[in-house]
C-alpha cells in the first residue's frame, strides 16, 4: 500500500494532462503552453505582432476560433492573411483607445471559453494607464483560463501581467536589413532576439522576420 | 394486443382556397395531423374522446369554431377516414354529422364511387342505401363487377385502406399575453418571457424541431407597435441562451413606452447535428459565442466586433470589419507553414510628424511620441485611387528611425504622418 500511495491518483494525473499540451512556433522556435496568461513585451519594431500572428495563423488554419482585442485600432487584416491567418475564424474588437473596454472584452471572452487564442493587444495605450489596470484583472483571466484549452497573450511595451503571467517573454530588435540602394532600397527582414523572463534565463534566441511585398 | 381506436374528422367546405387559413387554423386547434385537401381539410382527432367526449361532442366543437370565425363548412367526425370524407361532402352549409354506424348504413348509394350503370342496375334491384348493399353476399358482386368492386365493399364494411398524409407543415408557433396594466419597464417582464420561452420550446421539442429565429412583437402604448426579429446563426433549444440573448438585444433598443402585450413566434427549423470530441479543433459554443458578441458589441458599440474580411478594391485600408458574421471555425483544406512576416501595426489617428529633408534625403523624423536620425528609408510610394469619389493620393516611405522603431511615413496634402509601425 505504501508503494501504491506513491503513484498518483488516476484523476490527479487526467487533471495534470489536460490542456497541457503546447504550441510549438517553429519557426521562431518559441512553444507557449495552452490554459495560461502568456506576456510578450517589446519596444517599437520588435516584433510582438508579427509573433502573435504566427500563433494565430497556426491555431486558426486548424479550424480554432481565436480572438482580436485591438485596443488601440492597431489590427492590419493585410498582415495577418500575410502571415497565413485564417480571418473567417477570427473574431476582432475594436476597442478604440478605451482601456476599460479592452479588459472588459477580454474578460466576456476568456468566460466564453473554447478559443484557441485571445490576444489582447495593449501596445498604443498609456503607460500610464495601464500601471493603473488593478493586478486582480490578470488573475481573473488567468484563473479563468485554467484546464481550458485557451491561451491568452497579451503584448505591451512593458510588463504589465506581473506575476499573474505563467509565460513573459522580452523582444529586442537586433537588426533591420534592407537590400538595394537609393531609391531601390527596400526593408527586406528583422532580427529579433526574444528571451524568456520566466523559469530560465538563457541567452536570447535570434529570429528572422521578413518582410513580404506580396499583394493580398 | 388492444388496437387504439380511430377518429377522423373533416370539414369540407365551399370555397377553400378563401377560408384555407381560418380552416388550417381550426384543425391545429384539435389535431397535429392535418392534410389540406382540394374541397376542405381532414385531421386526425384519435383521443379526443376522453379529453373532449363522444364523437358528437368533438363536431359539436369545431362547428362551434367555425360559427365563431364566421366560416361556412359540413363537418363530419368519423372512426374512419372514408366515412367521415362522405358524409361531410353529403351535406352542404354550416352543419356537423358524428357519423355513427346507423348513419351510414342509411346512407345513399349515390354518395359512393359506383359507375352509374351500376347505380341503375341497385336501383332497380331496389337496393339505395349502405344497408342494403350489405345484405348482398361480397362474392356474387365480386364475380359480377369484378375485383375493382372490393373497393366499394370495404367502403361500406368501414375498412378502406386510405390512409391520412399530413401534407401541411406549420412553420412557427406563437405564445401571446394581454397585461392587466401596461409595464414600463423591459426587466419586468422577464420571468413573462421565461414562460413563453418555456412553453414554445417544448412545443418546438415535441415536434422533433428547432429553431433559430424567434420574434418577439410588442404592443405598446397609443396603438403602436415594436417588434424585434432575433436569429441565431444554428438552431438550439436551450431556453436559457434564448432568454438572455432576448434580453440582450431588447435591452440595446428597448421599446420606448408602456407594454400593452406581447406576442412571441418561434420559427421551426432542422435541429443541429451535433459532433463533439475527436479531432475538434477549439472553438467556443455557438451559444456562447453569440453571447459573448452580444455582450461584447454592447461594451464597444456594434460596428466594433465582427470578423475582418479583405476588400477586394485599392484603397488606403484594404479591409473591413463584417460586424454580421461570427467566426467560423472553418479548417483550412491545408496547413502552411508560413515563417514569420513583419505585420504592420497602424496608429490610430496617425500621429502628425516633422521631417527634415536634405539633398532630398530624409534626414530627421521628430513627432510628440519619438525623434531620431533617420537610419534607412525606402521610397515613395506613391498611391492613388478612387478619384472619382472621395479620392485619396498619398506618398509612402518606410523608415527606420534611430533608437525608435521602423515607420510608414506618409505624406498627404504637404503634412506629414506617421500611419504606423512595423512590427
Amino acid at each position: 500500500m505504501r508503494q501504491l500511495s506513491l503513484v498518483k491518483s488516476l484523476a490527479h494525473l487526467k487533471e495534470e494532462q489536460k490542456f497541457s499540451e503546447e504550441v510549438l512556433l517553429e519557426s521562431i522556435g518559441l512553444s507557449l503552453t495552452r490554459g495560461t496568461v502568456a506576456e510578450i513585451v517589446g519596444a517599437s519594431s520588435s516584433g510582438r505582432t508579427s509573433i502573435v500572428l504566427s500563433l494565430l495563423s497556426k491555431l486558426t488554419q486548424t479550424g480554432e476560433v481565436c480572438a482580436v482585442v485591438d485596443s488601440a485600432n492597431s489590427f492590419d487584416p493585410r498582415s495577418a492573411v500575410l502571415a497565413g491567418v485564417v480571418l473567417e475564424n477570427l473574431l476582432w474588437v475594436r476597442c478604440e483607445g478605451e482601456l476599460e473596454n479592452a479588459f472588459t472584452a477580454a474578460d466576456h471572452l476568456v468566460q466564453a471559453k473554447g478559443f484557441g487564442a485571445i490576444w489582447l493587444n495593449l501596445v498604443g495605450l498609456s503607460r500610464q494607464k495601464l500601471r493603473m489596470v488593478p493586478r486582480t484583472y490578470w488573475y481573473r483571466y488567468r484563473n479563468r483560463i485554467k484546464e481550458t484549452p485557451t491561451m491568452f497573450v497579451v503584448t505591451a511595451e512593458d510588463a504589465v501581467a506581473g506575476s499573474a503571467a505563467q509565460e513573459s517573454f522580452g523582444l529586442e530588435r537586433r537588426a533591420a536589413a534592407w537590400s538595394g540602394i537609393g531609391r531601390f532600397k527596400l526593408l527586406r527582414e528583422m532580427d529579433v532576439d526574444w528571451h524568456s523572463r520566466k523559469h530560465f534565463f538563457g541567452p536570447p534566441i535570434g529570429t528572422k522576420i521578413e518582410f513580404d511585398y506580396s499583394e493580398v | 394486443m388492444p388496437t387504439r381506436s380511430k377518429l377522423f374528422a373533416s370539414i369540407i367546405s365551399p370555397d377553400v382556397k378563401r377560408d384555407e387559413e381560418i380552416l388550417l387554423s381550426i384543425a391545429y386547434g384539435f389535431a397535429y395531423r392535418i392534410e389540406l385537401l382540394t374541397d376542405g381539410v381532414l385531421f386526425d382527432v384519435s383521443g379526443l374522446e376522453k379529453l373532449v367526449g363522444s364523437a358528437e361532442k368533438v363536431a359539436q366543437g369545431i362547428l362551434k369554431k367555425l360559427q365563431e370565425q364566421n366560416v361556412s363548412g359540413n363537418i363530419a367526425v368519423a372512426a374512419s377516414i372514408d366515412a367521415a370524407l362522405i358524409m361531410a361532402r353529403e351535406k352542404a352549409g354550416l352543419n356537423h354529422t358524428a357519423v355513427t354506424d346507423e348513419k351510414f348504413r342509411q346512407l345513399h348509394l349515390s354518395n359512393l364511387e359506383i359507375e352509374g350503370d351500376t347505380l341503375g342496375i341497385f336501383e332497380s334491384l331496389g337496393i339505395s342505401r349502405v344497408e342494403e348493399l350489405q345484405q348482398v353476399p361480397v362474392d356474387e358482386l365480386v364475380a359480377r363487377y369484378g375485383q375493382e368492386f372490393r373497393n366499394v365493399i370495404d367502403l361500406i364494411n368501414q375498412n378502406a385502406k386510405r390512409q391520412l398524409t399530413s401534407n401541411v407543415k406549420e412553420k412557427n408557433v406563437s405564445w401571446s399575453y394581454e397585461f392587466d396594466s401596461p409595464v414600463d419597464d423591459f426587466g419586468q417582464l422577464i420571468f413573462i418571457l421565461n414562460r413563453a420561452l418555456e412553453e414554445l420550446l417544448a412545443d418546438i421539442s415535441t415536434r422533433a424541431m428547432s429553431t433559430e429565429q424567434i420574434d418577439i412583437r410588442f404592443k405598446i402604448e397609443k396603438k403602436s407597435e415594436k417588434s424585434y426579429e432575433i436569429k441565431t446563426s444554428f438552431p438550439t433549444l436551450d431556453k436559457s441562451f434564448w432568454l438572455k440573448l432576448l434580453n440582450l438585444r431588447i435591452s440595446v433598443d428597448p421599446p420606448q413606452a408602456e407594454i400593452v402585450s406581447l406576442q412571441v413566434t418561434a420559427h421551426f427549423t432542422k435541429p443541429r447535428p451535433t459532433q463533439t470530441g475527436l479531432y475538434a479543433g477549439s472553438k467556443p459554443q455557438p451559444e456562447s459565442l453569440l453571447l459573448t458578441v452580444g455582450k461584447i458589441k454592447k461594451l464597444v458599440k456594434e460596428e466594433n466586433v465582427g470578423v475582418p474580411v479583405m476588400l477586394e478594391r485599392r484603397l488606403e485600408h484594404p479591409f473591413a470589419l463584417d460586424a454580421d458574421k461570427l467566426p467560423e471555425g472553418r479548417e483550412s483544406k491545408e496547413t502552411k507553414l508560413i515563417p514569420p512576416v513583419i505585420a504592420f501595426a497602424y496608429y490610430d489617428p496617425p500621429i502628425p510628424a516633422e521631417i527634415f529633408v536634405r539633398n532630398r534625403q530624409l534626414i530627421y523624423l521628430r513627432t510628440t511620441e519619438f525623434a531620431g536620425r533617420v537610419l534607412a528609408y525606402s521610397g515613395v510610394w506613391r498611391s492613388n485611387s478612387e478619384w472619382w469619389g472621395k479620392s485619396w493620393r498619398v506618398h509612402e516611405w518606410h523608415v527606420e528611425v534611430e533608437n525608435a522603431g521602423i515607420y510608414r511615413l506618409q505624406k498627404k496634402g504637404g503634412e506629414w504622418f506617421v500611419a504606423g509601425e512595423f512590427d
